[in-house]
């Protein structure tokens, strides 16, 4: 794990600081928000189960302790644990910007795996129950689901070793993961959403399962601002496919205002649906992002 | 608007090729994107509003395209037709005379001149061809038959108007030399009028274009100092008023460049003022007159170069002779055949003359009674007695092998050979003269400077030899004269007109000829190599002429020239001239002329093509890297 180039010391060291805010910081608007089908409301006790490491020791029921001498850990019907799903993206237009002189945090599968990281960290300590899924990709790349403190590690190993590939069409992994992906719960959504058959059915796929969705839209610098002039064939790295257009400043312009647009019309569809929109740029620090943008927006709390 | 060289519009099928570069040019380089999800939604918006983007896309090729239209539409020399005074083959005849210089058209008559010229060469098509003469005292052909406009331009630009009068005759007969064998010949006169009345009939047809406005002018036109011996100098002054108006001048006068006075006088107009100043210093050699309008004139002067006017004043020279003789024919007759002598005779019997000085006494056989001889130079023949310069020690009668003194002036060209001298007085005491002639027995003729005034003795009596009945004796009686006054190199004190030739005379001896003009530059001239006429008189002034003999300066004389000319001086502009039998007046703009504007297209083509590059460079321009950072860093 020290030689890890995407969980460095300075990584790691800002998911700690995570940690300790983790009992204050906790995944999943839910709770009030959404009513359980299957239980009551309130602080009333809902049932036991096992400790397993990791679990706050503060929750540990002593008076069964006493009795049996094990540790069950007793669960209230509002700490019902909630099911956190991380979609990753792992098409090949996340493999971006690959030129060497662009500082690596920006890069943004990079990114978006340390924010998987975080969230997932968040998710764990907080006792809930994480699954990690990479969509596209070489192979089929997961994690979980699986719950306590205990085991972040592991997650952060799954993590690192995603890998990108290809062509995804994210509506339709998005779509096969709400039919397949286990219980309800909170959905984070992490893509740059430049995929073929956009992203809307999957998106709708997931709230008709009942999850409770956040898209973290991420894009670099220099999708934002293209550094590019002339006439140029662009090639797209994920289909290959090419396009001709004679770049000048007013065709920069011009991406920009789409660009807004497009960012526009996500957010619109997205507020819509209650679905919450977070649009990232990679050259912000990706623990601001869980921090301030995800808090403010009450994905975490 | 028609074109002269319309096959240039071929050239335009260079259209061809630029647009097949253009298409070939697409190469696109390719540059790796993370998606094209959002360039191809652009370029479907763009092409959505197709026209107007196409046409920017491809405003390189437009300008391109566009620049190439303008240098083949330069290339085919368009022209607009406008109207001009005359087509054809034109003579153009552009008057420098010094009137051309009066300044009642600003900046002056000459500089409205070469305007109307100029706006003639414009109008000249390309059939046209143009002469350019410019009338000064020696016309002169700046451009000769062309159509090349820059030739005629630079022809017309490169003139100057001269100081002095114009000969219209040698001018019109110059242009009269481009009128053989061609079909429309004109000739075209940029005058402000002044011609002689009597000008040649030329072929061709004349227009006339006028030039000036006013006639107001007061000038100089005669400037002489007079000399006479025993008198003092007196200068006659003449103004002339050309204009019609009364007009206040303030005439000043100097001597050597010294203020002498100032004067102020009103002349009516068209009238003459003439003053005679006789109370003038007695020694001075320059003399300088100007005129300049008074403060509170009403009426300005126009023409500056008739202003000024200088002389040279030659102080009283051996123009007077007095012949004391008691009755020789030989000296009466030879001292009338002399040029520019005055010789009076006097009364041997009465003395000399008193209260009138001569410039040379001539003492045949006679000495005052006194033996005070008179002052002035003098020529003693056959001296009687004993004198202050010389004594005499008696007759001789050795005159055989007579020697005569061939290099010197006086006796040049004297042969003694036949001339026979019965007998001579010796003289002693002359240590002061040379002796020119001389026999076994002592000098026959002697000749000095003694007390600032020159001496010569010819020591026999004439009737006792035949050295008058000989060709040698007028020549040495001349070769003494020119002795006692040397002659003008200038040949003569009369002030010169601008524009006039002058022959020199220079002494014998003198091998070297500089002449310095009022601006200080010089021409140097050499006796036997070069023809020995000055033309540099372009201008009024003093002039001055230097005579070097083996390196040495022997002589230097100032010389006058001026203008003075009342056909100059009177600047109305003529309406109207008279040339052989015709009578012209001002020329209408009736026939058409061409005036090609291709400079302008091409000027407009090399703005398009930095235009072109400029946009081209903007449209290349990539920001880099650490623009893009920095501005997204910004926005974060």
């Amino acid at each position: 794990m020290a030689e890890s180039t995407l969980f460095d010391e300075k990584t790691l060291r800002k998911l700690e600081q995570l940690a300790l805010v983790a009992s204050q910081v906790r995944a999943g608007a839910i709770k009030g928000e959404r009513r359980s089908t299957k239980r009551g409301t309130s602080i009333e006790f809902a049932d036991y189960r096992n400790y397993t490491r990791g679990d706050d020791l503060r929750r540990v029921d002593w008076n069964i302790f006493a009795r049996l001498e094990r540790p069950f850990i007793k669960l209230l019907e509002e700490e019902e644990d909630l099911a956190v799903h991380l979609l990753l993206d792992a098409s090949a237009s996340m493999d971006w910007p690959r030129d060497p002189g662009a500082p690596s945090a920006a890069h943004k599968f990079t990114f978006a795996r340390r924010l998987l990281a975080g969230l997932g960290y968040i998710a764990l300590v907080s006792g809930d129950r994480l699954s990690v899924r990479a969509l596209g990709g070489p192979a089929p790349q997961q994690w979980g689901p699986g719950r306590g403190r205990g085991r972040i590690l592991e997650v952060l190993g799954a993590v690192e070793e995603f890998r990108t590939a290809g062509e995804t069409a994210l509506s339709a992994s998005l779509r096969a993961y709400a039919l397949r992906g286990g219980r309800p719960g909170l959905c984070i959504v992490i893509s740059d959403l430049f995929s073929p058959d956009g992203y809307a059915d999957g998106l709708t796929a997931l709230l008709g399962r009942g999850h409770e969705v956040a898209l973290i839209h991420v894009l670099s610098p220099d999708e934002v601002n293209p550094p590019l002039a002339g006439d140029l064939r662009l090639v797209d790295v994920e289909t290959a496919s090419g396009q001709d257009v004679s770049v000048d400043d007013s065709m920069r312009d011009l991406y920009r205002r789409r660009l807004v647009a497009w960012r526009e019309s996500i957010q619109v569809y997205c507020a819509a649906r209650g679905v919450h929109y977070v649009p990232v740029e990679t050259s912000v620090p990706w623990e601001e992002v869980i921090l301030y943008q995800l808090r403010r927006l009450g994905v975490v709390r | 608007m028609a074109f002269l060289t319309p096959l240039a519009a071929l050239l335009g099928a260079l259209a061809i090729p630029i647009v097949l570069l253009y298409l070939l040019r697409l190469r696109r380089h390719e540059a790796e994107v993370s998606s094209t999800y959002l360039w191809r939604q652009i370029v479907q918006d763009r092409e959505a509003n197709a026209p107007w983007q196409r046409l920017r896309r491809s405003l390189l090729l437009f300008l391109q395209l566009l620049i190439l239209a303008l240098l083949v539409l330069a290339l085919m020399r368009p022209f607009v037709e406008t109207p001009t005074i005359t087509t054809g083959r034109i003579a153009l005849l552009l008057d420098a005379s010094a009137s051309m210089n009066a300044t009642d058209v600003t900046p002056s008559r000459f500089a409205a001149a070469r305007q109307e010229a100029l706006a003639l060469v414009d109008a000249l098509s390309a059939q046209d061809s143009m002469t350019v003469i410019r009338v000064a005292a020696v016309p002169e052909v700046l451009a000769s038959a062309t159509s090349d406009r820059n030739l005629l331009r630079e022809a017309i630009l490169s003139a100057r108007p001269s100081s002095g009068p114009a000969d219209w005759s040698a001018a019109l007969t110059l242009a009269a030399g481009g009128a053989t064998g061609v079909e429309h010949f004109s000739v075209v006169l940029i005058s402000d009028g002044g011609l002689p009345p009597d000008l040649p009939a030329i072929p061709g047809e004349f227009r006339y274009v006028p030039i000036g406005q006013s006639a107001e002018n007061v000038g100089l036109t005669a400037l002489a100092p007079r000399a006479r011996a025993g008198e003092p100098p007196q200068v006659f002054v003449e103004m002339t008023n050309f204009g019609s108006q009364t007009a206040e001048v303030i005439l000043s006068l100097e001597l050597d460049g010294v203020l002498d006075r100032a004067e102020r006088f009103r002349i009516a107009g068209g009238s003459v003022q003439e003053i005679v100043y006789t109370d003038l210093p007695g020694s001075f050699s320059t003399l300088s007159a100007a005129l300049q309008p008074a403060s509170g004139s009403p009426v300005p002067d126009y023409l500056a170069v008739d202003d000024r006017a200088w002389a040279v004043f030659t102080p009283p020279g051996a123009g007077r002779i007095l012949l004391m003789t008691p009755g020789n024919l030989y000296l009466r007759q030879a001292l009338a055949s002399l040029p520019g002598v005055a010789a009076f005779q006097g009364q041997t019997a009465a003395g000399l003359p008193t209260g009138q000085t001569f410039d040379l006494y001539i003492l045949d056989g006679w000495l005052p009674e006194d033996g005070v001889l008179p002052p002035g130079d003098l020529l003693i023949v056959n001296p009687p007695g004993d004198t202050a310069l010389f004594r005499v020690l008696g007759r001789s009668l050795e005159t055989g092998n007579p020697r005569v003194r061939r290099d010197d002036p006086r006796t040049r060209y004297v042969s003694f050979d036949n001339v026979s001298v019965l007998d001579f007085n010796v003289l002693d005491g002359v240590d002061w003269a040379e002796p020119l002639i001389t026999v076994d027995g002592g000098p026959l003729l002697l000749a000095g400077t003694v007390d600032g005034r020159q001496v010569a003795i010819l020591t026999f009596d004439l009737h006792r030899s035949d050295l008058p009945l000989q060709i040698a004796w007028p020549i040495l009686l001349a070769n003494l004269m020119q002795w006692y006054t040397p002659a003008r190199t200038a040949g003569t004190a009369e002030s010169l007109r601008v524009g006039e030739t002058l022959a020199l005379n220079p002494p014998f001896e003198a091998d070297t000829l500089r002449i310095t003009d009022p601006d200080g530059a010089t021409t140097t001239l050499r006796v036997g190599e070069d023809a020995l006429i000055y033309t540099g008189m372009t201008q009024p002034g003093l002039y001055t002429v230097e005579t070097y003999a083996r390196g040495e300066l022997i002589r230097r004389e100032p010389f006058a020239v001026n203008l003075f000319d009342r056909v100059e001086g009177l600047i109305r502009p003529a309406e109207s001239l008279r040339i052989g039998a015709s009578e012209v007046t001002e020329a209408a703009r009736e026939e058409i002329g061409q005036r090609e504007f291709w400079p302008l297209l091409a000027l407009a083509a090399l703005a398009l093509l930095t235009l072109e590059w400029w946009l081209y460079q903007r449209r290349m321009r990539l920001p880099s890297p650490a623009e893009v950072w920095a501005r997204s860093r910004a926005k974060g």
